[in-house]
């Protein structure tokens, strides 16, 4: 799984990489503009190892991030699978609120919390919170009529069971959700810490945005694509066992 | 026990088709019941009324010392995530914890119940889902089509057995088959398109129980009445 990832990962770069060079030199364009071959790989050698530890930082957040947007969602998509007026009221406002860029919120976080973690965290929260809250209000709001009809008619329902039926019975799809808001949450931080942070390897690319270099920025787009990719897998990996041992209880 | 129905009206949400039109009906006693008639005639839908949980229509359904009204279908399935024992033990009710065993040797069920539910056949899978209404505490059991998929002779040892086990119980049994319909029930409902009148029809079955013999022309009889009456 790890190595077909990673695989089609490479091709992704290394297919953006030639077109890249074939603008430069099909354009005759300067190093300054483009950088040359000798000019990557020296910027790799010089900036990977400092570049790779701002990526697992940024990972690190986006991963706590994910983690409480996981909590968050399936706590107001518990309340928001009723029938009743809160649910009803919570469906609409996710629904509302998710149609809102919730990057152009990021500056005011910014300056009511600052540059430092928490405004990392909770933009890299919000960015996967509502495509999650959306997912899994929909698998807790839809009746799983043919399973929940007895212990509706025996009285028997209660609303950890239905949830339970409910989630079980969507074990797949929630999965899915999960492991694509991974890369939203990643992107999340990215951006934050483009927009504010003061560490993580969206300021290194401000930097080197701002410095015109553009082989820093594709040695950072290489560590955040492998390492993206690793903790996507990670996920499968989790969900595979997950779906195994639900299936075995 | 019994139940009545009068003057019944009822039109899905969203049409102008009335299902029912003044159907007035009613079951007398106790006893292993059939509501029959051609498909989309509204078998389901005036079992879920009666079940109750269809209640916009006007008329008046009226439950006489039934208290307990179960509505099953065939379609149900029992959660994924526990084996067909494990499933029953949790939902039996205490008193009713002796007569589990007897319906898993009566049903054929002792193979399955180990399994999970998706593991099972169709047959298999429905005659677990009647076990476990079997089990709770009812006045009327509506079973519809509960018995699809499950060959002719345990077909006929499920409804014997049922029959033996509950004869102050009442049962409404949905089904399409009119030689069944006519050897086991004691009461058959015929319900018929609203632009027929009476839209329902009560005949007498043959109400075999299997200690009795039965008449095959009596039976031929019944079978050429309900064809007539749908």
């Amino acid at each position: 799984m790890l190595h077909r990832r990673i695989y089609q990962f490479l091709m992704i770069y290394f297919t953006g990489f030639a077109a890249l060079m074939l603008v430069k030199y099909s354009l005759d364009l300067s190093d300054y503009v483009i950088p040359g071959f000798s000019e990557i790989w020296s910027a790799c050698r010089r900036y990977f190892g400092l570049y790779l530890l701002a990526v697992l930082n940024t990972l690190s957040i986006a991963i706590l991030g994910h983690v409480l947007s996981i909590c968050m969602a399936t706590v107001v998509g518990i309340i928001g699978r009723l029938t009743i007026w809160i649910g009803s009221f919570i469906r609409v406002a996710a629904y509302n609120i998710q149609a809102y860029p919730i990057v152009a919120v990021a500056p005011i976080i910014f300056i009511l919390l600052g540059d430092g973690l928490s405004s990392r965290l909770l933009i890299a929260a919000m960015i996967c919170y509502f495509p999650l809250l959306l997912s899994i209000i929909g698998i807790l709001s839809e009746p799983v009529s043919e399973i929940e009809h007895f212990f509706e008619s025996t009285h028997r329902m209660k609303w950890q069971l239905q949830v339970k039926i409910r989630a079980f019975e969507n074990i797949h799809k929630l999965m899915t959700v999960i492991v694509g808001s991974a890369t939203l949450a990643m992107v999340g931080t990215i951006v934050a810490e483009f927009i504010a942070a003061n560490a993580g390897i969206g300021y290194s690319i401000r930097i080197a945005l701002y410095q015109s270099d553009l082989a820093k920025i594709l040695v950072a787009l290489f560590l955040i694509g492998i390492c993206t990719s690793i903790y996507l897998v990670f996920l499968e990996w989790l969900g595979g066992i997950i779906k195994e041992r639900i299936g075995s209880i | 026990m019994r139940f009545e129905i009068n003057e019944l009206n009822y039109t899905y949400p969203g049409s102008v088709r009335n299902v029912f039109q003044q159907l007035s009906c009613q079951v007398t006693e106790p006893g292993f019941h059939a509501l029959f008639g051609p498909s989309g005639v509204g078998k389901t839908t005036l079992a879920k009324m009666i079940a109750g949980t269809i209640n916009e229509f006007s008329g008046e359904i009226r439950l006489h010392q039934m208290n307990h009204v179960l509505y099953t279908y065939n379609l149900e399935r029992l959660p994924g995530w526990s084996s067909v024992l494990d499933h029953l033990a949790q939902i039996t009710p205490a008193s009713n914890k002796q007569r589990m065993q007897e319906l898993v040797d009566s049903f054929g069920l002792e193979t399955c119940l180990n399994s999970r539910f998706v593991q099972l056949s169709l047959g298999q899978q429905n005659r677990t889902n009647l076990t476990r209404y079997l089990l709770q505490d009812f006045d009327l059991l509506i079973m519809d089509e509960s018995l699809a998929n499950v060959d002719e002779s345990t077909k006929e040892k499920i409804i014997l057995k049922i029959k033996a086990l509950y004869p102050e119980r009442c049962f409404l049994y949905i089904s399409h088959n009119v030689a069944e319909v006519s050897k086991f029930c004691k009461q058959i409902l015929v319900l018929r398109s609203h632009h027929k009148d009476p839209q329902a029809v009560l005949l007498q079955g043959q109400d075999f129980n299997g200690r009795q013999s039965l008449k095959v022309r009596d039976l031929e009889q019944c079978m050429l009445e309900i064809v007539n009456a749908a």
